[in-house]
């Protein structure tokens, strides 16, 4: 059950007054929502609910335990029991066979035949966002950010919140319970701004991403060798916007639902596509992802408190990891590496003399601006790829032309220029927009949503590309 | 990120104001609604809704709704080139 369906537009719609009329009854209230969220995650495949329910109950009595430890060495240990047990069902359902195959492959290089099967199991949806949220709720808890829940419908309703829970964003432990301690009023939340949120997801899904991909994106990256080296550059930008396109659609109506239903998820993307700098970018890209990387992988790694050497091999891990946490391919892996490599840079860069004399002048700005746009939308290229080999060719396409003729359909150019406006337009102007909705009758706040919905649907295509972040 | 109290906060108003979106959006655009009730309708239990789907269908078609938003969506597919429709 995907966001821009039917199927979740009725659940949604049954979800809301049921959700509001429980208001005052919050017990009930939280076992309706825990209810309604296992059949969401059931709507996929109801067999991984009790992984889900297993990810929950680890959380759970490792939270207690962690707590209850007095020793700081039996914490710690409590701690890595449970961050092992949700990294083992992670590494079992996505990397076994990734790293199996790598064996194999090492193994025959050796001369060796070893008998390793592949286990072949089906990767259950969202199963790296479940884990992240089970490790945030148990490491907050042996940090002492958080005081551990007693209650086992907080943490299952914490880590399956159907909102956030197949594509987030990554929503902290401490930022999500309290607010199931106590239910804010509708009031609290903008409805102009989380319906701009939702209409906006919608037009950025299912018209800016859905034709770049349908008509441009995939059929360039299914086959490369048929596409001109203008086609194969312009479907690396193309493939930029549609990736901002559709993940940020994706969070942006998590975001929204989530609101509307009286919860405050944390942004996740600030014009990514703006950054001056890879640090930059990274604070505006993922940026659930990015604090998560940061928080519970960088700094305990020692971040920057020991030196430069130290500071570059903490950002490279980090991001081999982040690259790796994509999915179990040298695509995900080369990519992280890239980022880190670029973020070492980046951060030697703004700490040289150099900068600090010459990094606010116009100029160094826009070559800033350049270099980190260009590098990752190149970088991209290997996250698309299907293969590392995909990924070569694709690049020799490029360097080799095969006199081809451009074959890009006239509908990307402006669509890259609608992804790029997304990238421009000052928040405060969304906010001022949702404002004025906010302070419209209902029967206006109806017309101008019904109008927008209306061209949405008008223009958006009759084929559809999944989300990509579905997958992860 | 979103965080204006208004006066004009009453959820069930804000439910109102969605579901009116969404009903707008069905009467527009009715095939939508029709064809996944169809689809789901294997043992019949379905019947009822799938015959008011119709309805609103029938309806929308009746007074042209139906065939402006089709006609606009062919048009757009059109000048875009989208050829799969």
């Amino acid at each position: 059950m995907l966001f821009p369906t039917i199927d979740f537009a009725i659940f949604f719609c049954l979800c809301l007054p049921l959700v509001w009329s429980l208001n005052s009854h919050n017990t009930l209230k939280k076992l309706v929502l825990l209810g309604l969220s296992l059949a969401f995650y059931a709507s996929w495949n109801w067999r991984f609910l009790l992984l889900l329910l297993a990810s929950a109950a680890i959380s759970y009595l490792v939270g207690l335990h962690v707590d209850a430890a007095r020793r700081r060495p039996l914490r710690r240990l409590v701690l890595a029991l449970g961050v092992a047990l949700d990294l083992g069902i992670l590494g079992y359902f996505k990397y076994l066979d990734f790293f199996i195959a790598q064996t194999l492959t090492l193994a025959h290089a050796l001369g060796l035949n070893p008998s390793i099967g592949f286990v072949n199991v089906t990767l259950p949806v969202a199963i790296s966002f479940l884990t992240f949220h089970a490790i945030s709720y148990i490491v907050d808890v042996y940090r002492g950010r958080l005081a551990p829940s007693r209650s086992p419908v907080d943490i299952v309703l914490y880590i399956s919140f159907f909102p956030h829970l197949v594509a987030g964003p990554i929503v902290r432990a401490h930022e999500f319970l309290p607010q199931l301690a106590s239910p804010r009023r509708a009031g609290d939340f903008s409805f102009g701004e989380n319906a701009l949120l939702i209409l906006g997801g919608l037009f950025k899904k299912m018209v800016i991403a859905n034709y770049l991909a349908v008509r441009f994106v995939d059929p360039v990256f299914t086959d490369p060798s048929q596409f001109s080296r203008a086609d194969l550059i312009m479907a690396v930008y193309a493939y930029a916007f549609q990736i901002y396109a559709d993940f940020s659609a994706y969070t942006d109506i998590a975001i929204g639902v989530a609101a509307l239903l009286g919860y405050r998820f944390p942004q996740n993307f600030n014009q990514p596509y703006r950054a001056l700098g890879i640090g930059d970018f990274w604070r505006r890209w993922h940026m659930t992802l990015s604090n998560w990387l940061r928080d519970y992988l960088y700094i305990p790694l020692g971040g920057n408190r020991h030196g430069a050497l130290a500071t570059a091999r903490n950002l490279m891990l980090t991001m081999l990891l982040g690259g790796l946490w994509h999915g179990a391919n040298w695509t995900f892996l080369i990519w992280g590496a890239m980022h880190g490599a670029m973020l070492v840079v980046d951060h030697v860069w703004r700490r040289s003399a150099v900068f600090a004399r010459w990094g606010s002048k116009p100029l160094v700005k826009a070559l800033d601006w350049t270099l980190t746009f260009h590098f990752v939308c190149f970088a991209w290229l290997f996250f698309r790829a299907p293969t590392l080999d995909a990924a070569m060719q694709f690049i020799a396409g490029v360097w080799s032309d095969n006199g081809a003729a451009a074959t890009m359909p006239g509908v990307v150019a402006p669509l890259i220029a609608a992804g790029a406006a997304t990238q421009i337009v000052p928040s405060r102007y969304i906010r001022r927009l949702a404002m004025k909705f906010d302070n419209f009758g209902a029967i206006a706040q109806t017309a101008v949503g019904a109008a927008l919905l209306y061209f949405i649907v008008v223009m958006a295509p009759s084929a559809s590309a999944p989300f990509i972040y579905f997958q992860f | 990120m979103i965080d204006k109290p208004k006066s004009i906060a009453s959820p069930w108003r804000r439910t109102a104001v969605i579901y009116a979106i969404l009903a707008l959006g069905a009467f527009a655009f009715p095939g939508g609604i029709v064809g996944w009730l169809d689809e789901r309708n294997g043992t019949g239990r379905l019947a009822a809704p799938l015959a008011l789907a119709r309805g609103v269908e029938t309806i929308s078609g009746a007074i042209g709704l139906k065939f402006i938003g089709a006609a606009l969506r062919e048009r757009f597919q059109a000048f875009v080139g989208d050829t799969d429709s």
